[in-house]
């Protein structure tokens, strides 16, 4: 998933701060991060962004609950990672999507973090295009819509839908002219045909 | 002024798109900002982001001049589209004529949708949403439009460049070649660019337009 990610750090200590940001930047993801500092910060940059991820020090909000935070915030969506600088009860720790410390290594972070980050959707990890994905990117590329595809192939639209998402995330290739090339220099195509298109 | 272009070459692009000529000599940033009438501030908070990377406080948004910031970015849009992209695809043009043939016509064509792309995003931004900007700073209320629309809106104009270049990585069949590596070079330059450009739309100018918002609603407010 090369989609930009955005993170918002809230933890007042501006050291712990910019080493976790540090440790982000490390990682292989294009994120786009913002420092809050204090609960106003905290208030104003959730009315300005739609984060996806946020990394907060339960100190900065009272220890109060992240269920109530996502419900304050009206974001059912975003992860919520606690970032312990002092012991915290554990059965509130339990309630976040993960919870750092800041004694961890960089490593352990970091694993914390990406498994946070990648959705379950995410985890086709094989490049390799199944028969029936590899017949789809041909009548992608030959110019037919969902629907004719799935006429022809005998499938529902939804069917098809779904092939082309696993494709798109397979490949990283989200246009139908990046198809044509992996079309081309994977010869699932005939020359002839894309010609016609034109 | 020179010690900072010194140290950071990006700085460079920047100078230039403020209309700021090489050869300032041992003047400061304030001085050459000054005899080139640009705003301190905004020259200064766009050069910080660029070489600090996401260090854009609270404090930096209300000193910023949101004409001098449109001007910048409507020079990097000419900029991009005048003569970066045209000079990629210059250079794509030059590695792929070794082998006429229809691979060669995908990428061209994958190119060419590209550009047409960021092209369609900047004008956008030309004829819309800079000239509310305009209106508002001179204290007209456009009701039908708010920076907001803009803000959703706004989607990343880089995530197709490095598509294209991944795809040429991974897909294009060529022999260790120094001039498609050149290529390369450029898109993971221009994709940075193009990256950092957006970075100040959405870091600078939305918020610094969002300020302004809320201050001519507040007057207008005062004034019924």
């Amino acid at each position: 998933m090369s989609k930009q990610i955005k993170v918002a750090i809230a933890e007042s200590s501006d050291v712990i701060r910019t080493g976790i940001i540090s440790i982000l930047k490390s990682m292989n993801f294009q994120i786009f991060f913002v420092e809050i500092k204090n609960l106003q910060q905290l208030r104003q940059s959730f009315a300005h962004h739609n984060f996806d991820i946020l990394i907060l020090n339960p100190i900065l909000t009272g220890f109060s609950s992240p269920q109530q935070l996502k419900k304050e915030f009206c974001k059912s969506g975003i992860k919520i990672i606690a970032l312990q600088s002092v012991l915290c009860e554990n059965s509130l720790m339990l309630q976040y999507d993960e919870s750092v410390s800041i004694f961890d290594s960089a490593e352990q972070i970091i694993s914390k973090l990406k498994k946070a980050i990648s959705s379950p959707e995410s985890d086709i990890s094989s490049e390799c295009l199944s028969s029936r994905e590899k017949e789809i990117v041909g009548l992608v590329v030959k110019g037919l819509s969902n629907k004719q595809i799935a006429e022809k192939l005998n499938l529902s639209i939804h069917t098809v839908i779904t092939h082309r998402r696993n494709i798109s995330t397979k490949l990283d290739i989200h246009s139908t002219s990046g198809l044509t090339i992996y079309a081309i220099v994977n010869k699932l195509i005939e020359i002839d045909d894309i010609k016609k298109n034109d | 002024m020179s010690d900072l272009a010194t140290h950071h070459f990006r700085i460079l692009l920047v100078l230039n798109r403020f209309g700021i000529g090489l050869g300032f000599g041992e003047k400061t940033i304030a001085e050459v900002c000054n005899e080139n009438n640009v705003d301190v501030e905004t020259f200064l908070a766009v050069a910080n982001m660029l070489v600090k990377d996401n260090d854009i406080t609270e404090e930096t948004i209300p000193n910023i001049s949101p004409e001098a910031l449109i001007t910048y970015l409507q020079r990097s849009h000419e900029y991009f589209l005048e003569f970066k992209l045209p000079a990629i695809r210059q250079g794509l043009e030059n590695v792929l004529t070794e082998r006429k043939n229809d691979l060669n016509n995908a990428v061209l064509n994958y190119f060419d949708e590209y550009v047409e792309e960021v092209r369609k995003h900047m004008m956008y931004e030309e004829t819309k949403v800079f000239p509310y900007i305009r209106e508002l700073v001179e204290g007209k209320n456009n009701r039908k439009y708010n920076i907001d629309i803009f803000r959703r809106h706004h989607d990343q104009v880089e995530y197709r460049l490095k598509e294209f270049k991944q795809i040429l990585i991974k897909y294009y069949p060529a022999k260790g070649s120094n001039e498609l590596n050149n290529v390369l070079f450029d898109i993971f330059n221009c994709e940075y660019d193009l990256a950092s450009h957006n970075q100040i739309e959405n870091q600078l100018l939305i918020p610094s337009i969002l300020k302004l918002e809320q201050k001519n609603r507040l007057k207008d407010e005062q004034t019924n």
